[in-house]
């Protein structure tokens, strides 16, 4: 891991504009509302949210799949928010991605050799023969073996089918891999296996991972920060321990309260302390203030009408939360939140 | 979050033995063509007569031994004119279609993956031509380019990409969004190399079909432009040309009209036949998913072998009690789903049924609603359900048990409710139908329903159309729907997979609300350990088809008894808090057909002896584990 930042998103937003049926006017959707964000060389940065809070979109506008439509994306030195989608291919090769589902994210009418070759036919000018052989070897890295490699992904489970999808994705060996929701589609026995060889392959090769999930408790294991995501904004980021022993936003910590224990005596002793709320009503994004506002236990009068930027929290990290806007406030808000 | 819950069902597609009948009529298809094909290119050799000689003193006879199919109003030998048809049979189809897949599907492919301006320009076009009746646009186009066989056939070529055309285009359009193809552009794949590469030979089986659609349309659209007279022209033999001498004598020799005719219906169906079975083998290696069994590892029902199991105390107050109950897809000597299983639910009672995709837990579900799908069966034991046992109703009587003492909550609340009505109108159909309130009672009972599940502004919300719910609330009309009838089991299959957690906590909440207030017996199916622990009251652990143990849920996670429900709790993502490597169970869930002999999880146990490869029963009444090391093994909850 070095200092120098190999991914440094500013002040993003991503906007998808619906088009009425006349072709005029219409409206638009902010999926990102300025994030910044920033992933050093060899480090994996965990990007958490729920549904709808934006953070595929991110990802995608990190791969070139949906346009920025402002703010700045430097990696390497590369302002990759003003080359669109057509990012040429020295830079394509840095950046790879594993998705999510396992079932369609491999070509179903191609073999195993077809799909983890592919980026050494698009980059590289390999023989047939040295394609093999490195087929073979990344195979190895991600335990299959070289008698899978003319077989197509239907007979494959799952977790084999996402093996074949980060061995593609390891190929070019490049700087940045985005891996989005990689173990969610999988079995619980299988989810550790995937985890276990992401993190290996980190090690080895010194590669950073942007991990989009859901699941803090997950992404904690083998993130070094996390960002949380709420309706298009980063509300809080920082050191994976710190953000998930010590959460400083009212949102993240929400989050993980919300995850059932294992322990089912602890968990109905949770349980009792809270009552049993109405559902949330979908709210209209918020234009103006905090966009956890709506949701939020602790909310004060300042919320409503100014959105708060980002905090330096204790233990490291960022949050935005007028809870740390200054010590005094916050050690009264502390001692309200102890309260609760 | 989706969990792969479907993959029985893709199994059973592929496992269905053809019948043999369609492989017959493939042969004779075949047949037919080759037949065709070897007419069309020996015609010279075989026909017995000059197509072209005239013999005006035989004209229009009927079939005899020097002419078989008799002959013309000029005295041709009508067989030989049969046979040259074949030969522009051929060159007509082969060309029409050739020029129509060259021509429609490049420009499909590229104004379906491109879209905008391009797409829209083309396919106005598109629409333009295909507005006018197809015969019309020939005409026209042979007009500019003049009479004769390869003129009309080029007409026929524009005429028929245009399908080609809309068919390449819809095909793209759904396959642009496929991840393969976002996974190829974050590659840096070229577009050309995307749609030529990776998305050409996905939406192949569609196009083979209309190939030999176009095929058959061809020919016919030759015979009829040709019996107008803007084909092949005379004195040229086609089976066109042929049917319009013979329309001119239908009244002196109606025979002549009959072996064109038959070869082109013969020749039509036998290519459209072929087609099918085409896209049928094409498509079978993507469509299927699971490998095929390995019949030698087959595994045998375990009854002649197992030691008698001992059954489960049976408690007065159960609602549901399943004993010994087997499942097998396709009758008694197919493959096991399910062996074994026995379990029952209390009033009140909340029992988890945990496992990973493929224990069997789902199809448990099915089976008690009698909703597992034609080639799956109950083989043996029963479900009884408030005292009678479901396995021997009939149809329309499990039908009626089916939403009255039985209600389901799915997966995916935005599909199990259906698009089109609104959700209060789904609601109110059921207490209607099965209440037989009136309309305004039943209106009334929704909306309170709609209130009870915790929806704000539940007479407004009633009114509202599935896709205006966020999948929180969805589910919450889904549980009211459920609850409607009042029904005294609730069988919810992973009802909060697809919510994120702060939704799925509340979910859970109100689900043990309403039971505590309606006192239904709820089977909670879920691979959730964590979401189980947080909602049952018991937990019975399934792997490959097969309870390994069951127990009350606070002594399951103190002290799991058998190794698998170990792995799974080592697993969760909470369950440790250090770097990786995290805990792992190694392998992965065997499919049905698969399973080792013996203990099922032996091939992945790190306690395996040689004892294990054996039958082991499940012992223990409150508690049950199926591992024969149960008792000597101390598995803590921490390694």
């Amino acid at each position: 891991m070095s200092d120098s930042p190999l991914l440094q998103i500013a002040d993003l937003w991503v906007t998808y504009r619906q088009r009425s049926l006349l072709g005029l006017g219409g409206t638009s959707f902010h999926a990102v509302k300025g994030a910044n964000l920033t992933i050093r060389s060899g480090e994996t940065l965990g990007l958490v949210g729920e549904s709808g809070s934006g953070k595929s979109s991110l990802a995608n506008t990190v791969l070139g799949l949906v346009p920025a439509s402002s703010g700045c994306i430097k990696f390497d030195n590369v302002d990759l928010a003003s080359l669109g989608s057509r990012y040429p291919l020295p830079v394509r090769k840095q950046i790879q991605a594993v998705f999510q589902d396992p079932y369609s994210s491999l070509n179903p009418s191609m073999t195993v050799e077809d799909i983890v070759t592919e980026p050494l036919r698009v980059h590289t000018r390999m023989s047939k023969v040295e394609r093999r052989a490195r087929a073979i070897e990344l195979l190895r890295l991600v335990s299959l073996q070289e008698e899978h490699l003319n077989r197509h992904p239907h007979q494959f489970s799952g977790g084999q089918r996402q093996r074949i999808a980060i061995a593609s994705a390891l190929a070019l060996q490049p700087k940045l891999i985005v891996l989005d929701e990689p173990v969610s589609a999988l079995d619980v026995s299988t989810r550790n296996q995937i985890i276990n060889l992401l993190y290996e392959r980190r090690d080895q090769f010194g590669i950073a991972y942007l991990l989009i999930a859901h699941d803090l408790a997950l992404v904690h294991h083998i993130s070094d920060r996390i960002a949380v995501m709420y309706l298009g904004h980063i509300v809080e980021e920082g050191p994976s321990d710190r953000v998930y022993k010590s959460p400083a936003h009212p949102y993240t910590r929400a989050l993980l309260d919300a995850v059932p224990l294992l322990d089912p005596a602890r968990q109905r002793a949770r349980r009792a302390q809270r009552k049993l709320s109405p559902a949330q009503e979908t709210q209209r994004v918020a234009e103006t203030g905090c966009p956890y506002k709506n949701r939020c236990p602790l909310v004060m009068p300042r919320c409503q009408t100014e959105t708060p930027p980002a905090y330096p929290v204790d233990g490291g990290g960022v949050a935005n939360c007028f809870l740390y806007a200054s010590d005094q406030v916050r050690q009264s808000e502390q001692r309200e939140r102890k309260a609760l | 979050m989706t969990i792969p819950a479907s993959e029985n069902s893709r199994t059973v597609l592929i496992r269905l033995p053809k019948p043999s009948a369609s492989g017959m009529i493939t042969a004779v298809a075949v047949f037919i063509l080759l037949l065709l094909g070897f007419m069309a290119i020996f015609a010279d050799v075989i026909s017995p007569y000059d197509p072209l000689r005239q013999n005006l003193i035989n004209a229009l006879q009927g079939p005899s031994a020097e002419h078989w199919l008799g002959t013309d109003d000029l005295g041709r030998d009508v067989l030989s004119r049969l046979i040259y048809g074949c030969r522009i049979a051929v060159i007509a189809s082969a060309e029409a279609t050739t020029i129509a897949v060259l021509l429609g599907v490049p420009i499909g492919l590229f104004i379906g993956y491109r879209g905008g301006w391009w797409d829209w320009v083309v396919m106005r076009i598109v629409e333009a031509i295909v507005s006018v009746p197809g015969i019309m646009v020939a005409i026209v186009i042979i007009a500019i380019l003049g009479t004769g066989l390869h003129r009309a056939m080029i007409a026929l070529g524009i005429l028929f990409s245009t399908s080609f055309l809309r068919l390449a285009r819809g095909v793209v359009l759904a396959e642009r969004e496929e991840v393969y193809v976002r996974s190829a552009r974050v590659i840096g794949t070229s577009d050309r190399r995307i749609l030529l590469r990776h998305i050409l030979p996905n939406i192949a089986p569609p196009l083979i079909v209309q190939v030999t659609l176009t095929v058959g349309a061809v020919l016919l659209s030759e015979a009829g432009l040709s019996f107008i007279g803007l084909g092949v022209q005379p004195p040229d033999a086609s089976w066109g040309t042929m049917l319009n001498t013979a329309a001119a004598f239908m009244q002196l020799a109606w025979f002549l009209s009959i072996p064109p005719g038959v070869a082109i219906i013969l020749t039509v169906l036998s290519v459209n036949l072929l087609g099918d079975v085409l896209r049928d083998s094409i498509g079978r290696g993507i469509a299927g998913d699971a490998p095929q069994p390995a019949s030698a590892v087959r595994v045998n029902l375990p009854a002649a072998t197992a030691a008698p199991e001992p059954t489960a105390v049976s408690r007065p107050d159960d609602v549901l009690r399943i004993e010994g109950l087997d499942v097998a897809l396709g009758g008694d000597t197919g493959v096991p789903i399910i062996t074994d299983l026995s379990f029952g639910i209390a009033r009140g009672e909340t029992l988890g049924l945990v496992g990973e995709s493929g224990s069997g837990k789902t199809m448990t579900g099915l089976a008690i609603l009698g909703l597992m799908g034609p080639a799956l069966r109950a083989t043996k034991g029963s479900i009884v359900l408030n005292g009678k046992d479901l396995t021997s109703m009939r149809q329309n009587e499990i039908e009626k048990v089916r939403g009255n003492a039985v209600a389901m909550v799915f997966q995916d609340p935005t599909t199990s409710l259906n698009p089109a009505f609104t959700v209060g109108s789904q609601i109110a159909e059921l207490l209607r139908t099965r209440k037989g309130l009136s309309s305004k009672d039943a209106w009334k009972r929704t909306v309170e329903l709609i209130d009870r599940v915790g929806i704000p502004r539940a007479a407004e919300r009633a009114k509202a159309y599935p896709h205006e719910l966020s999948g929180g609330m969805a589910q919450r009309i889904a549980i009211a729907r459920a609850l409607s009838c009042n029904p005294s089991l609730l069988i919810a299959d992973e009802p909060t997979t697809a919510l994120d957690v702060t939704v799925q906590q509340e979910i859970l909440d109100l689900f043990r609300d309403l039971q505590e207030e309606y006192g239904m017996a709820i089977l909670f199916v879920t691979h959730d350990l964590a979401v189980a622990a947080d909602i049952c009251d018991r937990i019975a652990v399934m792997y490959a088809g097969e309870m390994v143990e069951m127990a009350e849920v606070n002594a399951l996670f103190a002290k799991p008894r058998h190794p698998y429900t170990r792995g799974l709790l080592h697993a969760m993502p909470h369950a440790s808090d250090r770097e990786p490597p995290l805990p792992t169970i190694r392998g992965s869930v065997p499919r049905p057909g698969n399973w080792p002999q013996g203990c099922r999880f032996s091939n992945r146990c790190d306690y395996k002896t040689s004892a294990c490869e054996t039958r082991i029963p499940l012992v223990g009444t409150s508690r049950r584990v199926r591992c024969i090391r149960a008792d000597e093994l101390n598995l803590g909850r921490r390694p």
